[in-house]
This record gives structure tokens, sequence and C-alpha cells, in this order.
């Protein structure tokens, strides 16, 4: 869809009629995009963290004690590190656009040029 | 907090407030450009035989004969008794980039190490004997695996407070806390005229054995985060 025309909606003393439009920001495009809405996960390896912290409670805070609990809670947290960087690269990649850290440093590079 | 880690941490410094926007200049840069690559100090990973090698370690091979590679910094050798773990303990040691001393401390310590040791082990009967660890190398890797905390804290604001949520660490943010902890608990809590790798000494072998001040506070580490178990969900990684 094209741009909507501006004709006779700003307030200029050329213009006869009631503005339309007061725009309190000068209309010129920025040289950034707003960033992405980015969606908030929740909290991973829940119950590996409270089996240890049983673990620990019953033996007294003893490491020797619960290793193998460690060892879960361990490789439960290495599993959502990789599948978290996995996502992130999967959805900077994906869905057409560009993320938004990469639009502005290329808009950096070429601007939108307000002035002569 | 975002979990995207930054190998190179660089300070930013301000240096010239212009009217439009904050200038920042980098205080701390390196000299190498972005094609530069790190050196392979390992000796085992040119040993390898061609026939044993993947097809994609093949093909770094084949690139590192033709790629800029980094100098090796000084404290980086190829020789069998470089420990990166000794060595990350002795750049946390040192102050203001005296590693001269740093070393010479850490060789002190171990040295110490070794003779409480040996002086245990020659008043020890037979049987003793055997479960006596003489080698301090072991004794210093062992210590600090024992000062690791298994999970940390983090603060979250939520609500208009601070609070403290349990949260995993990455290993090598388990191994710095060690380190760190061992060498505050030396260098604040001890009397001032006892000198470092007395204090050193003395630490590790209680580390070694589960015991003393810096596996308290991996301890009370744990049990706060017990406590704060219920606050684990306000995590959002």
């Amino acid at each position: 869809m094209a741009t909507p025309s501006l004709r006779g909606r700003l307030p200029r003393l050329g213009n006869p009629r009631k503005p339309i439009l007061k725009p309190n920001k000068p209309l010129i495009l920025a040289n950034r995009v707003g960033e992405r809405r980015r969606d908030k996960g929740e909290a991973t390896c829940i119950t590996e963290m409270s089996v240890m912290m049983a673990c620990w409670k019953q033996n007294e805070f003893r490491d020797e004690a619960c290793r193998k609990e460690i060892q879960d809670f361990f490789d439960c947290a290495s599993r959502a590190e990789g599948a978290r960087k996995m996502r992130s690269i999967q959805d900077t990649g994906e869905s057409g656009n560009l993320p938004p850290m990469k639009l502005n440093k290329l808009l950096q590079r070429f601007p939108n040029k307000s002035h002569v | 907090m975002n979990a995207v880690s930054h190998r190179f941490r660089t300070l930013r410094s301000l240096s010239a407030v212009s009217r439009h926007s904050l200038r920042l200049t980098q205080v701390r840069w390196s000299r190498y450009s972005p094609e530069y690559r790190d050196p392979q100090t390992d000796k085992e990973y040119y040993r390898k035989p061609l026939a044993e090698l993947t097809e994609e370690e093949k093909c770094e091979q084949e690139l590192r004969k033709t790629q800029l590679i980094k100098a090796a910094p000084a404290a980086k050798t190829s020789s069998v008794f470089e420990d990166p773990v000794i060595s990350k303990f002795i750049n946390m040691m040192m102050k203001g980039g005296n590693k001269v001393l740093a070393r010479s401390l850490m060789t002190q310590t171990l040295e110490a190490v070794k003779r409480k040791q040996f002086e245990k082990y020659h008043a020890a009967s037979a049987e003793e004997q055997a479960t006596i660890e003489r080698n301090p190398y072991t004794i210093f890797h062992q210590a600090l695996k024992n000062c690791e905390p298994v999970i940390g804290l983090v603060p979250i604001l939520r609500g208009g407070h601070f609070y403290q949520v349990p949260v995993p660490l990455p290993a090598r943010r388990r191994r710095f806390l060690a380190m760190k902890w061992m060498l505050t608990e030396c260098r604040e809590k001890k009397h001032r005229r006892t000198l470092m790798p007395e204090k050193l000494s003395h630490e590790l072998l209680e580390a070694f054995h589960n015991q003393g001040p810096v596996i308290k506070k991996k301890h009370d580490m744990h049990k706060m985060a017990e406590a704060n178990r219920a606050l684990a969900h306000y995590r959002w990684w």
C-alpha cells in the first residue's frame, strides 16, 4: 500500500483548513529500527534443581553424597544452554528480516540524509 | 540477564560528551585484525598421525598452514609442566602486572603444600601413609574443585525489589568463583603479617579435606539457594 498523502494535513501558512496532523517530531525516517519484542521464556531445570536440593536437605549439604543429582543438574543446564543457542541462531536467520542489531548497523553505514 | 558470552570484555571510557550523543572510545584493544587465529600450543594436536584425523581436523590443519596466527603470549608454553588452571590462578593473584611476583608466590605455595604433606607423611604410620596425598598439583586441583559452587544466586528486579534467585552457573563461572573466594579469603581474612604462600597453602589443604572458610562460603551459597528455591520461577532463561 502506498504512503497516505500529506497534502493539506499539516498546519502551514498556505493551508486554509484546520490541520489534520500535528506531529511532535519531524516526519523523517530515522536511522534506527525499534527492538524486536523478545518472548520471555520460562525457567529451565526446575525439577532437577528441586531433586538436588531435597538430596542436600537429607545429607546436610555434603556434595559427595549427592553426586548423581548434581551431575543431572549440570547435564540439564548444559542442554538448556545448547537449546537456547540453537534457538537464537535459528530465530535470527529465518523469517525474512534481519535482526534489529544488524539492521541498525546497516543503516548506520547507509543513513537517510535529512540534510543537504 | 543475557546469556551471550563475551570472550573479550573491552572497557569503554567516555571521552567527549557532544550535544547529540555520548562518544565512547575503546581503552583496551588488540593490534590484531579479525582474521588472525589463536595459536595452538598443544603438542598432541600436531603429533596425531594423518590417518587418525577426521575431515574437519584435516581441513583445520590445512588452513593453519596459510592463515595468519597471533603470537602466543609469554605465559603460554607447550611445555609438559604447563597447567591452564595454575596459569589462570597466577593471573588472578597478579597485582599491577607483576607476573614475576605472582608466579614466585605460586611456586612457593606449591612447595609449602608439598613440605607440609611430606612432614605429615614421615610422621604417620604405614597404613596412613597410603592415604596422604603428596603431589601439590593434585591437591591444588582437588581443592579448587571442592570449592566450586554448584548453583549461584543472581539479583533479579521484580516489583521494585531485588530478589536473590538460584540459577545454574556455567563451568567457567564456577571455576572463577572458587579461585576468587580462595584469594579473597587469603588476602582479607588473615593476619596482615602472614605471607601469601603460607596462607594459601593452609587454605588449599583445608579445602582439599572439605573443611575451612572457603568451603563454608560455598555451603552458605548453597543454603541461600535452597532457602530461595521458590523464587526460581523468576528466571526467564
